[in-house]
């Protein structure tokens, strides 16, 4: 079992949502909104007036065949405008309850 | 959830809501009534009290006086005046704005009884008037008649007023000048008194002898008779026959001793139309009628009634007050219009896109819409005021539109759907929109505070655009991200663009501008010290052009109507005052082509009613009304032929005094102003020496024209000074001997004829070449009870002796005012000028004398005008300081308000205009937008700011993307009021300067603050979000290696 977590621009939630239902990816959790800054040029997104964009981010713990799946298309996410913002990150679960 | 997620959500909800409003909105539309301005009560109540038979001195001591007194104790009473004249007193009390009238009323009825003790005995009870604007006639007719004159008045009434009377709206129908049927019984003095009889005998035969008796019941058989004595006259020749007494046992019939009339009552007033002899009739609604409806209906009705009446009798309007409505309102309609389609051309031309346009224009019926339903729920109309705040707020009520639009657009092409993009777009922006809707919510909502009669139009204006603004806001952040969710796609890349394109044609345009624009910010930044020192001498300069820019009160229009009013000499009879009258009459007729339809009346008509409130009369007075041709159809303006009339007139040597005036029915309103000498003091002959002073200096001042003095001159009066020695040895008294006189020359109403269920009266007394001369008056014979025949001369004597005709009270204390209108100048500098010549003339100790009129409300209305202005800039700057959360953001923005008004100035001055209230109103609009333009500008820099951008580079970047915005919203509202600023229509004088400081104002200040306020904040805004973030850092350094 890998956890995956994915931050991305609010304007991503319907195709993340439909990521998620394709691959079959019942079970997350989801933060509506969340603060943040890319490490490199990333925009802040603050939901403040300065920088009025807010993020959201999902924690899922799926099997480890659907990782590969779900970067390539946080990848063609991302492809799609690089300004928006989409980051997925994967590390191993090592128990469960 | 928020108010766009949930209507992004539930489109169909939104939509319908939407719809629901608009339903509404027609339907208010379609139900509100249509007039020139909104219905106002003026706080003005007023007093009239009878005293038959008191002259204007005894009245000013009797009456007037003491209601004065009593009835300025009233609550919020702001100024009494009044005018005494022969039986009457007349008192107007002047209340504050906005002051309860019923109450009011109460009161002055309460204290009027307290005082109505201390009155004479044969007062009648005062009775109070309240004025409405509706009491103002609506229509007026002119009827002409050849064979049919005689019996005019009764044709009219059964086949005209009647019917109309039947319509739905009309208050009543009356006429004015109507020929009046009446039996004259002349009676010859000697012969009287050779056969021992008076008047008052035969006036007691007739009466006893025209009566009709039930003389009570009779039953003879089986039936039951009522028994009749039918002794009235069936036919006015009857009365010739009767027999009025017996001298050596011959009966003496009335034709031996009188001349029995049948005819029209003696002339006072003569009415002519057109050179033909008529009446004029008028047509009042009732309160709250939709003026143009009636109108319609009266016209449409009285089309048909013509058709039953004699073919010789012609009805003509001459005035009707709804066809001015009717054309300015469609004239405004119509500039709505135009502001619509320039407002959605601009949104094209910078958007580009027709989806985005359509979305953005949707929300501008939607919001005016929403007036109109205040407008309903408030009981208002739809009014020029109304109608030209709409065409003000219609460039306001996008720019929310647009700022949610363009957002969403952004995201739209950053790759988001359009539903997502529409709810994190609007969230991102709907804050920022509802604060710079505060901002004109700021401006205009002080305007709904105005008092007076300046407060009528604002408050309309105030409430109409703090309503379609707010409702534009709610429409741009719960229809607008709707619309867009479902309308907006993205737009693709076209590879190879068409010719014509938008992207080959206006785009590149719009983009070379802001790089033009930017290239100069950069280069003002680096000259501040030059920009601001050039700046401030424009701005200095435009002060200096304040000189040349006149003041006024309000703009005047031309209504195609004008009336004279001539004065003779006080006294003239009634035929002598027609001579002139047909004289005026001709050269009118000659020289002036443009009259359509010409109505003089000469003389008074004692049963004139309520109309004789508003138009003075009397024998020496001609009143004249004229229609003109269409405004479209001559050269001349009304301004003009009233200047050539008035060196016509000036000629006739008769003529004492004369008004000419050009205003309709605007109830002083949109009329002429002028400038009024008002002189207390209790002494008539001192007051009236300063008064003709001042007549006479006025008339030597060319600049002012029209000069009316309010005193007419004295009034020559016989006196009967009886002796009352000599009345008590005949056992008469003062009341017999003056019943008598009146009986013998006013006549005595002996009994009334009866025909066709009309009465008319049987008036006897003595023919007239008996009693037209003062020998003759002596030789009046008065019988005492014992029947001897006394000669007046015996018992008194006849004095010729002058009094005034009317006193004039302002204030309580007497008061004459000589008032002029200004003549090529403004109204302002005719008022500097007069109060220069009131220094110059010599004035005793007990007079005052002050300077009033128009000028006055003028004053007035402009302290009001400038105190609207103080409050909207102190909330305004309310509004920012907390939008930005700082002290200085909000100076760097209202630099740019100093500019505004320098752009005003530049553009009265250069369209020879003057500054009156409209203009200010103007003004202060621009305050609003200016201020709001700053916002933008401002807003964009803390941003850039923010996000860590350098001064200079952050003030440059923010000016280059809020060029477009900027300059939409500048394009949309000067687009918006071309159409006022241009029109020429009827009624376009009340709107255009309004139209022209807006322009000039907003071309001259968007330019201004595009410059000044970079600069300002180049200079002020050096500490921004980011030195705040240091400072707080400062105190975590420890935490650092």
């Amino acid at each position: 079992m890998k956890a995956i977590f994915i931050v991305f621009n609010q304007a991503h939630t319907e195709r993340v949502e439909y990521i998620l239902d394709k691959l079959g990816i019942r079970g997350y959790s989801w933060w509506s909104e969340v603060k943040g800054r890319g490490s490199v040029d990333g925009e802040p997104r603050q939901g403040t007036h300065t920088w009025p964009e807010m993020n959201s981010a999902l924690i899922a713990i799926v099997e480890e065949e659907k990782v590969k799946p779900l970067l390539e298309r946080v990848k063609k996410v991302d492809e799609i405008n690089r300004e928006v913002g989409i980051r997925a990150f994967v590390w191993s679960i090592n128990e469960m309850y | 959830m928020s108010i766009y997620k949930s209507a992004i959500n539930r489109p169909i909800t939104t939509f319908m809501i939407f719809t629901a409003v608009i339903v509404v909105g027609i339907y208010a539309l379609i139900k509100m009534p249509v007039d020139l301005y909104p219905e106002i009560d003026p706080p003005y109540i007023s007093v009239m009290t009878t005293y038959p038979g008191a002259s204007a001195l005894d009245i000013e001591t009797n009456i007037t006086k003491i209601l004065e007194d009593a009835l300025n104790t009233v609550d919020n009473v702001k100024e009494v005046t009044s005018t005494s004249t022969d039986n009457l007193s007349v008192i107007t009390l002047k209340f504050n704005w906005g002051s309860n009238l019923d109450e009011a009323t109460n009161q002055m009825r309460d204290v009027i009884d307290r005082v109505y003790d201390y009155m004479p005995e044969d007062v009648d009870r005062p009775t109070i008037l309240k004025f409405n604007t509706s009491m103002m006639p609506i229509v007026f007719y002119a009827v002409t008649a050849n064979e049919s004159y005689p019996g005019l008045d009764k044709i009219l009434e059964e086949k005209i007023i009647n019917p109309l009377n039947r319509i739905d709206g009309v208050g009543s129908v009356s006429m004015i000048g109507a020929p009046k049927r009446i039996i004259y019984i002349e009676a010859d003095p000697r012969r009287l008194d050779a056969y021992n009889l008076t008047i008052e005998q035969i006036g007691g035969i007739i009466a006893s002898e025209n009566l009709n008796m039930p003389s009570g019941n009779v039953k003879m058989g089986d039936m039951d008779y009522q028994l009749r004595i039918q002794g009235e006259f069936t036919d006015s020749r009857q009365l010739a026959d009767l027999v009025v007494g017996n001298y050596n046992g011959i009966p003496i019939y009335l034709r031996d001793v009188a001349v029995v009339r049948d005819s029209l009552k003696d002339l006072s007033l003569d009415e002519k139309i057109n050179g033909k002899t008529g009446l004029r009739m008028f047509v009042m609604k009732q309160s709250g009628a939709n003026t143009v409806k009636v109108a319609r209906e009266v016209n449409k009705n009285l089309n048909e009634l013509k058709k039953t009446l004699p073919p010789d009798i012609q009805i003509n309007q001459i005035l009707d007050t709804s066809s001015f409505i009717k054309g300015a309102i469609s004239n405004l309609s119509q500039t709505l219009i135009y502001a619509f389609i320039f407002v959605v051309l601009v949104i094209l031309v910078f958007l580009g896109r027709w989806r985005a346009t359509f979305i953005i224009a949707l929300t501008i019926p939607v919001s005016l819409i929403v007036a109109f339903i205040y407008l309903f729920i408030t009981d208002n109309s739809i009014n020029v005021i109304s109608l030209t705040s709409l065409s003000i707020a219609i460039g306001m009520v996008v720019d929310d539109a647009i700022v949610v639009l363009e957002n969403i657009t952004r995201h739209i092409e950053r790759g988001s759907s359009p539903r997502e993009a529409a709810i994190y777009a609007t969230n991102e922006v709907w804050l920022a929109v509802i604060i710079t809707t505060l901002v004109v919510v700021a401006v205009f909502f002080p305007l709904t505070l105005v008092g007076g009669m300046t407060g009528m139009m604002f408050n309309q204006l105030g409430w109409i655009v703090t309503i379609t603004v707010v409702a534009s806001t709610f429409a741009a952040i719960s229809l607008t991200p709707m619309m867009s969710s479902r309308v907006l796609k993205l737009r693709k890349k076209e590879v190879k663009m068409k010719k014509f394109s938008y992207g080959r044609t206006i785009e590149p345009l719009l983009n070379k501008l802001d790089d033009f624009y930017a290239k100069t910010l950069t280069w003002v930044l680096r000259h501040k010290a030059f920009v601001l020192i050039s700046l401030s001498i424009v701005f200095i300069a435009s002060l200096f052009s304040l000189k040349f820019v006149g003041t006024d009160f309000m703009p005047q229009t031309d209504e195609s109507r004008l009336s004279i009013s001539m004065e003779l000499q006080t006294g003239t009879r009634v035929e002598e005052t027609m001579k002139t009258a047909r004289k005026l009459e001709n050269i009118i007729q000659e020289k002036f082509p443009e009259v359509e339809l010409l109505n003089v009346s000469t003389g008074s008509d004692d049963e004139g009613g309520m109309f004789s409130l508003f138009i003075g009369s009397g024998s020496n007075i001609i009143n004249v009304m004229m229609r003109l041709t269409h405004v479209d159809e001559r050269e001349r303006t009304v301004w003009d032929i009233a200047d050539e009339m008035r060196d016509i007139v000036k000629a006739f040597p008769e003529v004492v005094t004369f008004n000419i005036s050009t205003t309709g029915a605007g109830m002083g309103m949109g009329g002429e102003s002028n400038v009024a000498i008002e002189i207390f003091g209790y002494d008539f002959n001192t007051t009236n020496r300063i008064a003709e002073e001042f007549r006479q200096r006025l008339s030597n001042m060319p600049e002012a024209k029209n000069i009316v003095v309010s005193r007419k001159n004295d009034k020559p009066e016989l006196q009967v000074v009886l002796d009352r020695e000599k009345m008590a040895l005949h056992g008469l008294n003062s009341a017999t001997v003056s019943t008598m006189i009146r009986n013998r020359v006013n006549g005595m109403i002996a009994s009334r004829f009866k025909e066709e269920g009309e009465e008319y009266d049987i008036r006897i007394r003595l023919s007239e070449k008996y009693r037209n001369s003062i020998t003759l008056l002596e030789e009046l014979t008065i019988m005492n009870q014992q029947g001897k025949k006394i000669k007046l001369k015996e018992i008194g004597s006849i004095e010729e002796y002058w009094g005034p005709p009317s006193i004039q009270h302002k204030r309580k204390e007497r008061i004459v005012t000589v008032s002029a209108i200004p003549n090529g100048i403004s109204l302002s500098e005719l008022a500097k000028k007069i109060i220069k010549l009131t220094d110059e003339v010599p004035v005793p100790q007990d007079v005052l004398v002050n300077v009033g009129g128009s000028y006055e409300d003028q004053q007035e209305s402009f302290q009001d005008l400038m105190l609207l202005m103080l409050m909207s800039l102190i909330l305004v700057f309310i509004v920012m300081a907390s939008q930005f959360e700082s002290f200085t953001m909000p100076f760097i923005i209202m630099f740019s308000i100093p500019f505004a008004f320098t752009g005003v100035m530049l553009a009265l001055f250069i369209t020879g205009s003057t500054l009156n209230i409209v203009a200010g109103l103007g003004a202060v609009l621009l305050i609003g937008i200016v201020v709001k333009n700053g916002i933008i500008l401002v807003d964009f820099t803390n941003l850039m700011r923010d996000r860590g951008m350098r001064l200079y580079d952050a003030i440059v970047a923010a000016g280059r993307s809020r060029l477009r915005p900027v300059l939409m919203t500048a394009l949309t509202t000067i687009l918006g009021m071309v159409p006022l600023a241009f029109s020429t229509g009827e009624g376009s004088e009340i709107w255009r300067p309004m139209g022209i400081t807006v322009i000039g104002g907003l071309v001259f200040s968007t330019i201004i603050t595009m410059i000044i306020v970079p600069v300002m904040y180049g200079l002020m805004g050096r500490s921004g979000e980011r030195n705040k973030i240091m400072k707080l850092r400062k105190q975590f350094n420890a935490l650092d290696d």
